[in-house]
């Protein structure tokens, strides 16, 4: 049995703080916006996660294209950790996303190029796991996951620039204009943005960290290893 | 014979053998029609659509019941050469296994392409207006190059897995997305006369495609297949 290390526990700790102090910060400290009204702290977190979702399945395609030249099991764990945590991210991204929309485009829902973007993404990588999970051989599955990882990741930008440029040549109903573009951030609400996407990464580094424990102890529980 | 000619003579080969097979057997494109025409008539009665809406959708619907009926033939392609371990038979051939996966890449566009061409006039009479276009062909020739090409690869990907064919449409859909975008919008802006500078934009999305999932097919078929 592995003991959790001690620098994790720190981790822990250093995550639940910060996350707090973000936390605070946004509610107490940033301004409310003059026409969106409270509801416009949402942002901050909300881009925050769907940034962390990004990075997590670009790490995800790395961690893929690692395994395939290196063929270690452990990056097949990184990609694993990284896509399962990106999911989380992705949801948290999108159902914020729609509890801002709501009041603001007035509809939980909107085929703008973002949201679609990131829905798909999710769908993807939840693709991701059911190939996983129809596959037993572990250097089998390590082996087509990162070959669909990379794939994944390759075709996401794709995606996107081809709903942009759908939009861009449709008549545009509702300003699809986002978090950042539809109204301008005061410099102390891009403090509290920055900060915020700095506290998800270390929020999603922590959480990946401990997602590739337990890959890593399930691999060694299945095969009896010590 | 050189190195090259060699090559093409393998992706030749297969290419013969598949066209041998699906003469004989039938099973790739009449089911790929049939089900591309169910999907039309499905979605008709779906959606209830008036005949002014008949026209603008046509394009989409064209390109939904392609998307999904390709997937049979993808499956079917791939899942004949696991029978009797054919599969195994062409990967001891000496050959180079990317060739494989043009020959096979070629044979699912070549049918599925087929299918479209035969599609193209009953679309022209369910949704009364002219599809048998040459710039709609040829974006079709774009689309579904690519699409089957990525197909190809995620067919053998998930036949090797214990869902087997499956998974195809789970895996293909979201990832061909991008593809079947750029078809759908350069095909409706092509019937409704739009000019070319309209959806060159497209096109070139349609030619990245084109290489992206041929070089990554190019990159991966033999990864996948190694044991």
């Amino acid at each position: 049995m592995i003991n959790k290390p001690k620098l994790l526990t720190v981790f822990d700790i250093l995550t639940a703080l910060t996350l707090l102090g973000a936390l605070a910060l946004i509610l107490f400290w940033t301004p409310v916006e003059i026409t969106m009204g409270p509801v416009q702290k949402v942002f901050y977190f909300h881009v925050s996660a769907a940034w962390a979702g990004m990075l997590a399945f670009v790490a995800a395609g790395a961690a893929g294209a690692g395994y395939l030249i290196t063929r270690k099991l452990h990056w097949d764990w990184v990609s694993l950790s990284a896509v399962e945590v990106g999911l989380v991210f992705g949801l948290i991204a999108i159902l914020s996303g729609m509890i801002w929309a709501q009041p603001i485009w007035n509809t939980w829902w909107v085929w703008e190029p973002r949201l679609t973007t990131t829905a798909i993404m999710e769908l993807i990588y939840l693709a991701y796991f059911i190939l996983r999970s129809s596959l037993e051989t572990p250097e089998k599955r390590a082996r087509l996951s990162a070959v669909f990882a990379i794939i994944s990741v390759i075709t996401v930008p794709l995606t996107f620039f081809s709903i942009r440029l759908f939009r861009t040549i449709h008549p545009v109903v509702i300003a699809p204009g986002g978090g950042d573009s539809a109204f301008s951030m005061t410099p102390c609400m891009l403090r509290a943005f920055l900060i915020s996407l700095g506290v998800f990464t270390i929020l999603l580094v922590d959480l990946f960290w401990h997602r590739y424990r337990l890959a890593k102890l399930n691999y060694k529980n299945q095969t009896g290893e010590n | 014979m050189n190195p090259f000619n060699r090559y093409l003579k393998t992706i030749w080969q297969i290419f013969k053998k598949d066209i041998r097979v699906e003469w004989r057997g039938r099973q790739g494109i009449p089911v790929m029609l049939v089900f591309a025409l169910l999907i039309v008539f499905l979605f008709n009665f779906a959606l209830q659509l008036s005949p002014d809406l008949q026209a603008e959708l046509a394009a989409g619907l064209l390109w939904v019941a392609l998307a999904f009926a390709s997937t049979l033939g993808l499956n079917r392609s791939i899942a004949s050469e696991r029978e009797n371990n054919a599969l195994d038979g062409l990967l001891l051939a000496p050959v180079d296994r990317s060739a494989i996966f043009f020959g096979k890449s070629l044979s699912n566009f070549v049918f599925t392409f087929l299918v479209a061409l035969i599609l193209l006039p009953v679309f022209s009479v369910f949704y009364n207006q002219n599809m048998l276009n040459l710039r709609l062909i040829f974006i079709i020739l774009l689309g579904l190059g690519s699409y089957t090409s990525l197909g190809t690869l995620l067919a053998v990907l998930s036949i090797q897995t214990r869902a087997r064919d499956v998974l195809l449409p789970v895996l293909l859909f979201p990832l061909a997305l991008p593809i079947l975008i750029a078809a759908v919008e350069s095909s409706r802006l092509v019937l409704g006369s739009h000019p070319v500078s309209d959806y060159q934009s497209w096109l070139f999305l349609l030619i990245a495609g084109n290489i992206l999932f041929i070089g990554v097919g190019l990159l991966f078929f033999e990864t996948i297949l190694e044991e």
